[in-house]
């Protein structure tokens, strides 16, 4: 899962530049709550055919523990 | 504290005829009617008539994020009740609109929103919603956008009765004024109904016409769609007066009753009573009115149906009454219809000018009333009705009352 992509969508819901989604960027600092967070793993399902379960929402803080939640989706499947 | 006057100090109104109440009401004293083809054209749908907000862009009232969670009859509504309250003077933040109850109808929500994750789900057949289905599609949500736009933390909440949506809500909001629980309330309905399933549902109805909407005429043919949002500022009498506020009139009562009986047949009884229990709380006599903006949709059944129920309650003095359905120029824009024609009966007060039934022909012979075809006319206004007939019998009429200081 390349950081390109999930910075992509990560900043057409924050509404930010895509530079400006860094893997250590917390959600909450590029103004995104949990609304925001949902769409964000929506648009990562869809973009990526995968199902992100629900119980890895309260552990996402960072850019990073997003994309490490797909890297183990990944090798899960 | 019970019984106090109620006053109508703002208006808000955007509509096929303009996208704010001066456009509105321009278009309603010369007779315009918003109705024409849509475009483009819904493949497959034969509704092909509407009385959509014209030039309206969404953008430019609001930031890409908000948008993502209004849908567009929650836009239409924010909008309108912005413009309302600007118009009261009320100002963001201060207590007056803090306290502020916000009531807000709707004939069919959100559908936009629910017709696009369901086309995505059944036709598409994705396998996920959008996340934000819900927020922007419950019943409720133009209530809580308003609210949340305009920062009023009163009693909020949303009402359906189809047709009459914006009529309950100005009625709860008035007697919640009267009672004393509150001093200002925001309140009217909003409706965006141009979506394909909607639309194909209506075309199943065979009520709406190919033609135009000429209300009370023998060559009328139904009804015509239209969408929009009306808003209203109501304060109580002491309130507006301390504040020195605008008056356009005071909202005098509002008698509500239901038929009991069929679905969509309207039954004389319900609107007779509703006329009556209108009068009596707004301590009326018949002879006081002198205008009564119709439900008026075009219809065969709805139009000779009104007409019997105002010659009943009117008796004799039905003749001396100037009656007009402003649906044949805003168009049936359903629980919105409702707000709109109260903003418009509440403006013909104001202006002293009674508003036509536009698109007018021949009168029908069962339709016997002076309907003020196709001109406005310049009218001392004493007071004034709106009638609203909803689908499912459910019947809300309005009265209005001349106010001077």
């Amino acid at each position: 899962m390349s950081l390109e992509i999930v910075a992509e969508i990560i900043a057409k819901t924050a509404n930010c530049k895509i530079e400006d989604v860094k893997p250590e960027s917390e959600l909450v600092s590029l103004g995104l709550g949990s609304l925001d967070t949902i769409t964000i793993l929506f648009e990562l399902e869809e973009a990526f055919d995968i199902e992100i379960p629900n119980e890895v929402i309260p552990s996402i803080v960072t850019v990073d523990d997003i994309l490490g939640k797909l890297e183990n989706l990944n090798s899960a499947a | 504290m019970t019984n106090r006057r109620v006053m109508i100090t703002g208006l808000g109104a955007i509509s096929g005829l303009g996208l704010d109440l001066t456009g509105f009401w321009d278009a309603l004293k010369s007779g315009r009617s918003a109705i024409k083809p849509l475009d483009p054209l819904f493949d497959g749908v034969k509704i092909s008539l509407g009385a959509t907000v014209p030039n309206f862009d969404p953008e430019s009232y609001f930031s890409s994020s908000e948008l993502t969670l209004l849908d567009r009859y929650s836009q239409l509504a924010v909008i309108a009740a912005q413009e309302a309250v600007n118009d009261a003077g009320l100002i963001y933040g201060e207590n007056t609109l803090v306290d502020a109850a916000t009531i807000i109808g709707s004939g069919c929500g959100a559908k936009h929103t629910d017709e696009a994750t369901y086309e995505q789900l059944y036709k598409q057949k994705r396998t996920r919603a959008h996340p934000l289905t819900i927020p922007k599609g419950m019943p409720s949500a133009a209530a809580s956008m308003v609210s949340l736009h305009l920062g009023t933390r009163g009693p909020a909440f949303g009402l359906a009765s189809a047709c009459a949506s914006g009529s309950h809500a100005i009625i709860q909001g008035m007697t919640m004024i009267q009672s004393g629980m509150i001093d200002v309330a925001l309140v009217g309905a909003s409706d965006a109904p141009f979506t394909y399933g909607l639309l194909k549902s209506w075309d199943a109805l065979r009520v709406a016409s190919d033609d135009t909407c000429r209300p009370f005429c023998e060559n009328r043919s139904g009804l015509v769609l239209g969408e929009g949002a009306g808003m209203l500022v109501l304060e109580s009498e002491e309130h507006a007066r301390d504040r020195s506020a605008k008056i356009y009139a005071e909202l005098a009562g509002g008698g509500m009753t239901s038929d009991a009986g069929h679905i969509t047949r309207p039954n004389i009884l319900g609107i007779t009573n509703a006329m009556e229990k209108a009068l009596h709380h707004a301590n009326l006599y018949p002879d006081d009115i002198d205008y009564i903006n119709a439900h008026g949709t075009g219809t065969i059944i709805n139009d000779a149906t009104e007409t019997e129920a105002i010659n009943r309650v009117f008796g004799t003095y039905a003749k001396d009454l100037a009656v007009s359905s402003t649906k044949s120029m805003h168009g049936h824009a359903l629980g919105a219809s409702s707000a709109l024609e109260l903003i418009a009966t509440a403006l013909a007060i104001h202006h002293k000018t009674i508003p036509p039934t536009a698109n007018f022909t021949v009168a029908d012979e069962v339709c016997d009333l002076d309907y003020v075809p196709n001109g406005s006319r310049q009218q001392e206004i004493r007071a004034a009705m709106s009638n609203s007939f909803a689908f499912g019998g459910l019947n809300a009429v309005i009265a209005l009352k001349q106010y001077a200081w």
